[in-house]
């Protein structure tokens, strides 16, 4: 059952800050991650605040310096059809039309996919949890196939937005505002492991927005993807999905962010593979080396070993589909 | 999609008015019009629209809404339910547990012993047992109240897996343990000896998941009584055999129990029979005299309405070198929760293949989960996943081609009914052509590929071992205007069987299916037919139908005859219209004497089956799938039906029924899988995104029907076999052959998911 609560609709973000810092107040832009929420009894909020009047926070553009701004209530049939996304930031676009269903994508916003709460089945039904303030983790000794193999620490769920990690490959930045003003946070910090901060998934106080998320302006030569596995070909979040954005001069790799989603509470950067790469000549013999190093430190569950030789070879695919 | 096979409706007139009856009941068609054709359905246009009224759309006036307490524990005994703050709550007009007036209701009957169960029975076997009730004016307002009602639990240890049921120390489910029943055995010859003369042995060990039906329609009911007479609009695939368990249930007679259904979407079996949430209905719109409806929530149908039992299967088959099958044995352990339900059925085992010596054994417990319930070929998948890749693998270690072991021993007979002949089995045309519409020699041949991505093809071969319920009634009335009623008590589950139906009457009667108005699925006004599951619907109801036709086409030739001056052979009925030989056309209105008589009614009855024979559909199945051996994904690129179910009725509904069957196949295979958290014993995954159902995007990208029609004259009076459920049965055992080709792994386990099968690659790689 929902919970009764008031719903507004401002239509400037000044007006969301005050709702915001009067307590109590959640955020609708898409919804589809907040319906679920609402109806499970993870978010009970005394007010719903609609961002869909807000104009300002929508839509894609080029910024001064060749960088691009996504405000964060661009839904994601829109970023994965921007000619600007497409031509430039390809993994973006290919993570975003990877995303759920073709409606769950009109309706879902860059915002909510990167703020979405923790995908695991005991969090989300009806299992008095240790992140819900009970005294255990179901997860950790029950049905922990879709759970993390990095960063697990007394909460073991994932974070499953195909968005983040390309968008972390990428070394896009969040812009948060708040009633201080603006910040500027790298969207690699913008994410908390359980370790961090047991109750929350971003640094977002309860009363900033996500306003914007920019991307530098592309690098000439630089190269892109985005792959996903999951258990059926639409609306489904990855059992494992990775990011890679490289930059090669003479075939050699001068730059390389590989980023894997599913496998932790954040976007997880396998820097042990990006340092294999580094300085060598992408081929398919390092591609497989680097499979294997990405999953250097993983911890599985008694259920999701699966997941390791699953993100070597994704890796290795994607790596290879660059080389 | 791209429909292969097809064949153009066939040619020419009827030839019944020339054969007339026999014995009692009408000859089989030869050549048809209208019955084969690709008729669209006649109900689709409503369908689409959405201005059909399902019973989830239902909305009379003054009905209240009512919703269940549900026990959240796998196993708990009902100590105490105070239900006084519910009473309370705001627009809350009645609460029902089992101690209000008429709720204590039996459940689950057992022969010569008293019931299992109740209504609400304070010992709670699964979480999702049915503890309280509330109506109220809105569904919010009942829902809120269900959280006021204070039940105190006695929590008791649980059992959450089959294999634990049986061991020392385990709670008691039932009285008597958690034994089902004692073993299951089925057996001829001596398999001992068999398994002793072969020259090939192969036992191979599998698993099975429990999937649930989850339709598209939640399941759910709406009661109102007038006076002591009662009426329900309920989803389901019967409302005889609905109405028939809620009179027992209430005490009525069943003239007083009228259930209707007139659209339906979805069941898949799980709307076979009487739900407890419509009793509960009945007895809320009793205490409120007010209508109410109740259905469940999405996550309700994932727990308390029926599912497709897991199993565990092992089976043995031996052979001699020359491919002749001496010896199969199959020992089953299932469970179908926490109630009686047979989880799978060794049919496959016993009459698939001819063989000499065979033995199944199936053992049941009982667990603490949702009961199971027939699932689309109740039994048969399983069976189908486990036997099928046995013989694959035994065509391996003979070295012979899959299709050329299971050709080598097709049946005649149904040995598990002691040699009865078939009517006809088109197993070995299923086989044969099946494998030359798919280029299986050549794809057999082809090439597997030498990167990661590796292909392979797979076949499975099935049956299905149900001849239908014997018994329909329909009525037909036809009008001056060449309009006509057809009033038939089948239920349209969604298969178009009131499109098939009124093909079969505007066959015989020389007018289009459009012009058949259909009454049907209704207790209180139309006639007795059995519930549509099964794959019985139109074996059972269109020679009912076709009967009832014929009657009233007998009566309108001898008008005719008689108004026309001409011999009856020599009419015949076309365009709403009698033709003479010449072609001259007299349309129904201009006779007379049908226009002073209309409507003239007709009344069909089901004929016996064909006595001393087994009238049964046969089926093939072809895959090929792509296998990312990095990843672990696997995906159906084509698939192939290659169905004998007899003569097709429509092109368009036969089509729709075997992609229908693949996809669901698919699902078995690759996709779904019911998760119950062993820690407390409650489902995880009890919703449309955790619980996956195969997408279109999962659909194999090319698939082909391929309708292989033995012209069955003895079957029945319309010459068609059963469709809805062989064309499930062998889907996923011809994936998991395809990927065994593909990769060399033999999957055993239902889903192949790449949950599943990145696990599985990464050993095959470290054990080389």
């Amino acid at each position: 059952m929902m919970p009764n609560f008031e719903y507004v609709r401002p239509t400037t973000v000044a007006e969301v800050l005050t709702r915001l810092a009067a307590g109590g107040a959640r955020l609708h832009a898409g919804g589809s991650d907040l319906l679920g929420c609402l109806r499970e009894g993870i978010l009970v909020p005394s007010s719903v605040v609609s961002l869909s009047g807000v104009a300002e926070l929508r839509g894609i553009g080029e910024l001064a310096g060749g960088e691009l701004r996504i405000g964060a209530t661009t839904t994601l049939t829109e970023i994965a059809s921007h000619p600007l996304v497409r031509q430039r930031y390809p993994g973006l676009a290919q993570a975003a039309l990877l995303v759920a269903s073709p409606q769950l994508r009109n309706q879902g916003t860059l915002g909510g996919n990167l703020c979405q709460k923790p995908r695991c089945w005991y969090y989300r039904g009806s299992f008095q949890c240790a992140r819900k303030g009970g005294d255990t983790c179901y997860a950790y000794a029950g049905e922990n196939q879709y759970h993390c193999l990095f960063g697990g620490e007394t909460c073991y769920y994932v974070h499953p937005s195909d968005l983040a990690p390309a968008l972390v490959a990428l070394e896009a930045t969040a812009h948060i505002l708040g009633r201080g003003g603006r910040r500027v946070v790298p969207l690699e910090q913008f994410f908390l492991l359980p370790g961090q901060d047991f109750q929350h998934e971003t640094v977002l106080e309860h009363d900033e927005i996500l306003a914007e998320v920019v991307l530098p302006a592309p690098r000439p030569g630089a190269a892109g993807v985005y792959r996903k596995v999951r258990e059926r070909g639409c609306w489904d979040f990855a059992l494992v999905g990775v990011a890679v954005w490289l930059a090669r001069s003479a075939g050699v790799v001068e730059q390389v962010r590989i980023v894997l989603t599913g496998v932790a509470a954040t976007p997880w950067r396998a820097r042990a593979a990006e340092r294999l790469l580094l300085g060598r000549k992408l081929d398919a013999a390092l591609a497989a080396r680097a499979g294997v190093a990405a999953s250097e430190g993983a911890h599985p569950l008694a259920h999701n070993a699966y997941k390791v030789p699953m993100l070597r070879g994704l890796v290795e695919e994607a790596l290879r589909s660059l080389a | 999609m791209k429909a292969g096979g097809r064949s153009p409706a066939r040619e020419g007139v009827s030839e019944v008015a020339a054969n007339g009856a026999r014995e009692g009941h009408a000859a089989a068609w030869g050549t048809t019009t209208v019955v084969g054709a690709a008729v669209p359905r006649v109900d689709g246009w409503e369908r689409v629209t959405g201005t059909a009224v399902y019973p989830l759309d239902l909305q009379l006036p003054g009905m209240l809404y009512a919703a269940v307490l549900r026990c959240p524990h796998a196993h708990a005994r009902v100590q105490r339910i105070d239900t006084s703050r519910a009473e309370g709550m705001p627009g809350v007009r009645a609460v029902l547990t089992g101690a209000s007036p008429g709720a204590d209701v039996p459940w689950f009957p057992q022969r010569g012993k008293g019931p299992l169960s109740k209504l609400f029975d304070p010992h709670c076997r699964y979480a999702g047992e049915e503890v309280a009730a509330v109506a109220a004016t809105t569904v919010f307002q009942a829902r809120e109240a269900l959280a006021a009602i204070a039940v105190e639990y006695e929590v008791l240890p649980f059992v959450a897996e089959m294999e634990q049921a049986l061991l020392p120390g385990a709670p008691s489910i039932h009285e008597g343990g958690n034994r089902q029943n004692e073993t299951l055995r089925y057996q001829r010859g001596d398999v001992a000896k068999g398994f002793s003369e072969a020259d090939a042995v192969v036992e191979l060990s599998f698993q099975t998941a429990c999937e649930i039906h989850t339709p598209m329609e939640v399941h759910g009911s709406v009661a109102r009584w007038e006076g002591d007479t009662l009426t329900v609009w309920d989803t389901t695939q019967g409302v005889f055999a609905v109405r028939d368990a809620l009179a027992s249930a209430l005490g009525l007679p069943l003239a007083n129990v009228r259930v209707i259904c007139p659209y339906m979407g979805g069941g898949f079996g799980s709307k076979l029979g009487l739900n407890k949430h419509t009793v509960i209905a009945a007895l809320l719109a009793r205490a409120t005299a007010r209508p109410v409806k109740l259905f469940l929530s999405r996550e309700e149908t994932f727990l308390c309405v029926g599912n497709r039992p897991p199993t565990r299967l092992t089976i043995k088959a031996g052979a001699k070198k020359d491919g002749t099958l001496v010896a199969l044995e199959m020992k089953a352990l299932g469970t179908g929760g926490a109630y009686p339900y047979l989880p799978t059925s060794g049919y496959l085992v016993a009459d698939l293949y001819t063989c000499p010596n065979v033995a199944v054994e199936q053992d049941n417990v009982f667990i603490n989960a949702g009961p199971g319930r027939p699932f689309r070929a109740p039994g048969y998948p399983p069976c189908s996943w486990a036997l099928e890749q046995t013989i694959d693998a035994l065509a391996e270690k003979l070295g012979m081609d899959p299709v050329e072991l299971r050709l080598k021993n097709v049946p005649v007979v149904s040995q598990q009914r002691g040699g009865v002949p078939y009517t006809s089995t088109g197993l070995a045309d299923c086989l044969r052509r099946g494998a030359e519409a798919f280029s299986w020699q050549a794809a057999r041949g082809r090439a597997r590929g030498k990167g990661h991505l590796r292909r392979g093809v797979g076949v499975a071969a099935g049956m299905w071992g149900y001849d239908g319920e014997p018994r329909a009634t329909a009525f037909v009335s036809l009008f001056a205007d060449g309009s006509a009623i057809l009033n038939t008590g089948a239920s349209d589950i969604g298969t178009g069987t009131k499109t098939v139906l009124a093909q079969v009457v505007a066959e015989e009667l020389g007018i289009a299916p459009e012009s058949v108005r259909i009454e049907h699925a209704d207790t209180g006004t139309t006639q007795y037919a059995p519930a549509s599951g099964g794959s019985q619907t139109v074996v059972a109801n269109a020679p009912a139908v076709r009967a009832a036709a014929q009657e009233v086409r007998r009566e309108l030739l001898e008008m005719a005859a008689a108004e026309l001056g001409r011999p009856q052979t020599e009419l015949r009925l076309a365009g709403g219209a009698v033709v003479t030989p010449e072609g001259t056309v007299h349309p129904f209105g201009s006779l007379k004497a049908l226009v002073a008589r209309q409507p003239l009614v007709g009344v069909g009855r089901r004929h016996p089956h064909p006595e001393g024979k087994a009238a049964l559909p046969f089926v093939a199945q072809f895959a090929e799938v792509e296998v990312n051996t990095r990843t672990g994904e696997v995906r159906v690129l084509r698939m192939l039906g290659a169905q004998d179910s007899g003569r097709v009725m429509n092109q368009l509904t036969f089509e729709n029924q075997v992609f229908g069957g693949i996809v669901m196949g698919v699902g078995f295979a690759l996709t779904e899988a019911r998760v119950v958290d062993r820690q407390t014993g409650t489902v995880v995954n009890a919703n449309w995104h955790d619980y996956k159902i195969p997408t279109m995007k999962d659909c194999p990208p090319e698939l082909t029907c391929l309708p292989v029609d033995p012209q069955d004259r003895e079957c029945n009076t319309v010459g068609a076999k059963g469709l809805g459920e062989p064309a499930t049965i062998p889907t996923a055992a011809a994936i998991a052959n395809a990927v065994y080709h593909a990769v060399g792994i033999r999957v055993t386990t239902t889903p192949a998911s790449p949950v599943q099968m990145a696990a599985l690659l990464e050993r095959h790689r470290q054990e080389g």
